[in-house]
């Protein structure tokens, strides 16, 4: 703001049927205590006449305007409007609402001197306050959200931190073979936008890295990011794999939900980006017990590999930060009556996912899950194919056991499965078990018909219990349609597990200081019109991290979080109401 | 069949203990989790529908509340905390008010002071017309010696005043035969109303008559197991069912049909079949008693939580007649004339209410409908009238 800054207070008329008060001591206290240079008195003419209006503003070169009175706001538009035109920002008009009491006057008079008070700091405040903002941003997490969110912020020109945890972007999108309910290619329409970030001179991505610390103020954030060792260089890395093939270590795959192995230093999978290998420092042999190092003596880039890297805490200033850290899916095992982790052929959606890939372990053959000679369980193209596959919806979700909310997407994958079952499996019969099928976005309806028209029995009640008997899979559930129970032996059960919080969510609200909702979720001020801000300023929210939702939600959201840092960035001032009320009552 | 549906039937059913209902979505779980549903008897599910619109016709006719045995592991697993167990219970209480026809049992249910009140009533009338034909002799007190047998104990048939043994036997027995044949009477008249409106209302319900006769042994057999509770996860559950019905029905047994034979002058060793038995029912309403008191306050098993007062009214009953009948022969094997003759007094006062109140008209009486409701289910299944069932299921 300018330099000839000047407050103006104009004390309104009251409403008809409103005694008029005597101000003067009012006046007094404004003016000798506060300082406020403007005050107008009950100004009966004022508001009737724009032009008188726009001139008494100009004639006292006020910048903003305190109303105050019984129920000020039925002048808001019309100063508001003045101020705009004279180019001045709607937010210099500011409400001190002294209640309906205010005829009581004699009570309330230290309330309305604190009201004054808290007004005037406020509108003093927010002057000291308007330096300009700084222009980088950070965006926390690598998924579809955090993607989109990156790349709209800097294809505007401006400079992105991208923080992953894990050791590639992608986040959850990146395992999914298809999309609903277009049933595009998840990988083409993800992958671009991952080489994208990767090459985008603006966006800085950091992997391994988590945010440890968020200080300073709203516009200039101070966040101290703890980046762990990838124990390979990325730089120079040529992602040959000699590494990988010669070292002694397997464990199981996370990109592949288990249903891999993958050495201890690994590609998380062939698209990752950065494309480059890093080392699993829990299972690599030489980081846990110092000795094996075999990997260092094979890589043919001397220097590539340090197995003695350490973790190392970055500063980054930024103005805008924006969280879309994700979910973590329901852990199936808390539910036992559906036997996860007892019998080998339930499996989650997401195994299932990654079983259906065709860069999946089985290269996209519907096989059973069997133990092999040391004990894992792995799925083997030999092992015959599932006739019967039955779907449990909503496990985990709308279940006041666990988590009462509907978890959105898992009714639409569900069918997207049955469909890549039935693509795969011509002949198998498919069951669907669902409380209500939530089929409501565009499109969805007639996927779901779709889906039924190619012959997958829906059937409307919650599965109760699987268990297995003589080699197969026992289900019970009521099928309420048609008004009986249903015993049946199904050869493979896919779980539709539902979302919930990540792990680090709590940490991340507490060192963000944002609100979470009562599930843990974070949450958006004003959800309905404006759902990406959060109660800080600044702090903006995207994608699954607020709530369950599906892939274009998701990007929508993240589009909308860019929208938000580049108006402020371009508009050199981040607006919240919850933090700058423009009305302020009497507590 | 045109149903109509009542929304005020919600209001009714709070007075059997009803708490909420509005949290179930129908989703099938607790149907489907229920050890004991198959094919279409598709409770509590659909007890909670035809309660929710109140189809108290459909609701009548339906045995699918006896045949829910409580074990709550439809409660502990629906997903909307909707308690469908409980709900199955309430509908047990809400069935016994409409099998019994003369109305007695609806207002014990529904107003506890005047289950309270008849229990007083009958205890008074009991104490009273003891005391009238069977008064105390006076040398209880002056001359104890007078009433003891050679073996140290009690004569208690000699204890009232001029009245020889075998007429005092004689006429406990009146007043035992009094009690079964009200009891029985009204029982057995419930019993056939609740057949009427299982079966006969049913104009769609045909099967073959022979049924009647080749499903009677399930009948028994569900009597004399409790078979269906096994079938629940917590055996305990089931084993104090077991005792409390076995000991209940030894004891009743054995005071109404061989009461001659039972309450004798003689104390028998410790070894007889009496004895025995006396101690088995004995231990058996014990460990029940303890087991359910212990249950419901603590509230830790789910089927306990919720105590309707008419639930508590029947426990606490059967502990003083428990606990009176274990003092009598202990008095009486210890040779205090005066505190047998009082502590029988007492332990009529409780029996006899205990019998008229609870067995036909609250609590008790599942021990007969439980049965004969599997009973009925099987002659609905020997008709295998689809038909009527698929009307039972009302808009989904
Ligand atoms: S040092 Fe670690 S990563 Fe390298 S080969 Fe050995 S176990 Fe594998
Ligand atoms: S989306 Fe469907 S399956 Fe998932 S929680 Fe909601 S209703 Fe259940
Ligand atoms: S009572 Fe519970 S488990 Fe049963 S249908 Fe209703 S919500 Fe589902
Ligand atoms: S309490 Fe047990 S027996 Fe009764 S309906 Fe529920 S699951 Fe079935």
């Amino acid at each position: 703001m300018s330099e000839y800054d000047r407050i103006g207070i104009i004390f309104c008329d009251p409403p008809s049927g409103y005694t008029p008060v005597d101000l003067s001591d009012l006046i007094i206290f404004v003016r000798d205590n506060l300082k406020i240079p403007v005050i107008i008195d009950q100004p009966r003419y004022l508001f009737s006449d724009f032009h008188v209006l726009m001139e008494t503003i100009r004639h006292h070169r006020l910048t903003s305007v305190i109303l105050a009175g019984i129920r000020p706001e039925r002048f808001r538009q019309i100063v508001r409007t003045a101020m705009t035109k004279l180019g001045y920002q709607a937010e210099s008009v500011v409400i001190a609402d002294f209640g309906d009491t205010w005829c009581v006057y004699e009570s309330q008079v230290q309330n309305v001197y604190e009201l004054l008070e808290r007004v005037h700091s406020q509108v003093v405040d927010k002057r000291h306050q308007s330096s300009h903002i700084q222009q980088d941003t950070i965006v926390i997490g690598a998924g579809i959200a955090g993607i989109q969110a990156s790349l709209e912020i800097a294809n505007a020109g401006l400079k992105v931190y991208l923080i992953e945890k894990s050791g590639t972007i992608g986040g959850h999108m990146a395992k999914f073979d298809k999309t609903f309910p277009t049933l595009d290619c998840a990988a083409c329409i993800l992958t671009p936008k991952m080489v994208e970030v990767g090459q985008h001179p603006l966006i800085e991505l950091m992997t391994c890295s988590e945010v440890v610390a968020v200080n300073g103020t709203p516009g200039h954030y101070k966040v101290t990011v703890r980046q762990s060792p990838r124990w390979v260089d990325v730089k120079s890395c040529i992602g040959c794999g000699t590494c990988s093939e010669k070292c002694p270590v397997k464990v199981s795959s996370e990109f592949d939900e288990g249903t891999t192995m993958r050495k201890a230093i690994y590609m998380p999978f062939p698209q990752a980006v950065p494309n480059k290998y890093l080392i699993d420092g829990e299972a690599c042999r030489f980081i846990q017990e110092g000795k094996c190092g075999v990997c260092v003596k094979v890589c043919p880039v001397t220097g590539c590999i340090n197995l003695y890297e350490v973790p190392r805490e970055i500063e980054i200033e930024a103005g805008n930060i924006i969280v879309a850290n994700g979910f973590k899916p329901f852990q199936a095992s808390r539910i036992d009556r559906f036997g996860y982790g007892k019998y080998p052929n339930v499996l989650t959606s997401l195994e299932f996912e990654r079983l259906i890939n065709a860069a999946g372990p089985t290269g996209g053959e519907i096989t059973f899950r069997t133990t092999d000679k040391k004990g894992n369980s792995v799925f083997v193209n030999d092992s015959g194919k599932p006739q019967k596959i039955g779907i449990i919806h909503c496990v985990g979700s709308r279940d006041e056991n666990f988590n009462p909310y509907c978890s959105k997407v898992c009714c639409m994958y569900s069918l997207k499965l049955a469909h890549l079952v039935r693509e795969k499996l011509p002949s198998a019969e498919i069951f669907e078990y669902f409380i209500d099928m939530r089929a409501f976005g565009k499109g969805y309806e007639e996927f779901y018909c779709r889906i039924q028209d190619e012959g997958v029995r829906m059937i409307r009640g919650k599965t109760a219990r699987v268990d297995q008997i003589d080699g197969h899979l026992h289900l019970r559930t009521e099928d309420i349609i048609a008004g009986r129970m249903l015993e049946q032996d199904m050869d493979m059960i896919i779980l539709s597990i539902g979302l919930e919080p990540a792990d680090d969510q709590k940490k991340l609200s507490d060192i963000l200081g944002i609100d979470v909702d009562e599930y843990g979720w974070f949450k958006a001020v004003r959800y309905e019109i404006d759902p990406v801000r959060t109660n800080r300023p600044g702090i903006w929210i995207a994608g699954v991290c607020q709530g369950p939702k599906d892939i274009p939600d998701s990007v929508v959201q993240a589009s909308a979080a860019a929208a938000g840092v580049l108006q402020s960035i371009m508009s050199d001032r981040l607006t919240d109401s919850e933090v700058f009320p423009l009305t302020y009552m009497i507590n | 069949m045109i149903s109509r549906v009542d929304p005020e039937f919600k209001q009714e059913l709070h007075k059997y203990g009803l708490r909420e209902w509005n949290e179930c979505f129908h989703c099938g779980n607790c149907t489907a989790i229920c050890p004991l549903t198959k094919d279409d008897n598709l409770f509590p599910r659909r007890g909670i529908r035809l309660a929710q619109m109140g189809l108290k016709k459909q609701l009548v006719s339906s045995v699918d509340p006896w045949l829910c045995y409580y074990c709550g592991e439809c409660t502990e697993t629906c997903p909307r905390n909707a308690n469908p167990g409980e709900l199955m219970m309430v509908l047990r209480r809400y069935l016994t008010s409409c099998y019994d026809w003369t109305g007695i049992s609806r207002l014990f249910y529904t107003r506890k002071i005047w289950e309270l009140a008849a229990i007083i009533l009958i205890a008074l009338g009991v104490i009273i017309s003891f005391l009238v034909f069977l008064p105390p002799s006076p040398d209880l007190f002056s001359k104890p010696q007078a009433f003891i047998n050679e073996q140290g104990g009690v004569m208690i048939n000699s204890l009232a005043n001029g009245i020889s043994a075998s007429r005092f036997v004689q006429l406990i027995e009146y007043g035992d035969l009094l009690m079964a044949i009200l009891v029985a009477g009204f029982l057995i008249s419930n019993i056939f109303h609740m057949f009427y409106r299982v079966i006969l209302s049913d104009r769609n319900l045909k099967f073959p008559f022979y049924s009647y006769f080749t499903e009677f042994w399930s009948l028994i057999y569900n009597f004399v197991t409790q078979a269906r509770f096994s079938k629940c996860d917590n055996r305990t559950y089931w084993i104090g069912h077991l005792l409390v019905m076995t000991g209940y029905t030894i004891m009743f047994t054995l005071i109404v049909a061989f009461l001659k034979e039972f309450q004798i002058e003689e104390i028998k060793p410790w070894y007889h079949w009496q004895r025995l038995l006396g101690y088995y029912s004995t231990f058996g309403i014990l460990f029940f008693l303890i087991y359910t008191f212990i249950g419901r306050i603590r509230k830790t098993d789910l089927k306990m939580q919720f105590s309707h007062p008419s639930d508590w009214m029947f426990i606490v009953l059967l502990f003083f007649t428990a606990v009176t009948g274990i003092l009598i022969h202990i008095f009486r094997v210890s040779g205090l004339p005066a505190a047998t003759y009082f502590t029988y007094l007492i332990h009529l006062a409780f029996l006899v209410p205990m019998i008229v109140i609870e067995v036909p008209f609250s609590k008790w009486s599942h021990l007969a409908y439980r049965p004969f409701a599997v009973y009925f289910d099987r002659l609905r299944r020997a008709g295998q009238n689809r038909q009527s069932i698929v009307e039972l299921t009302p808009a989904i």
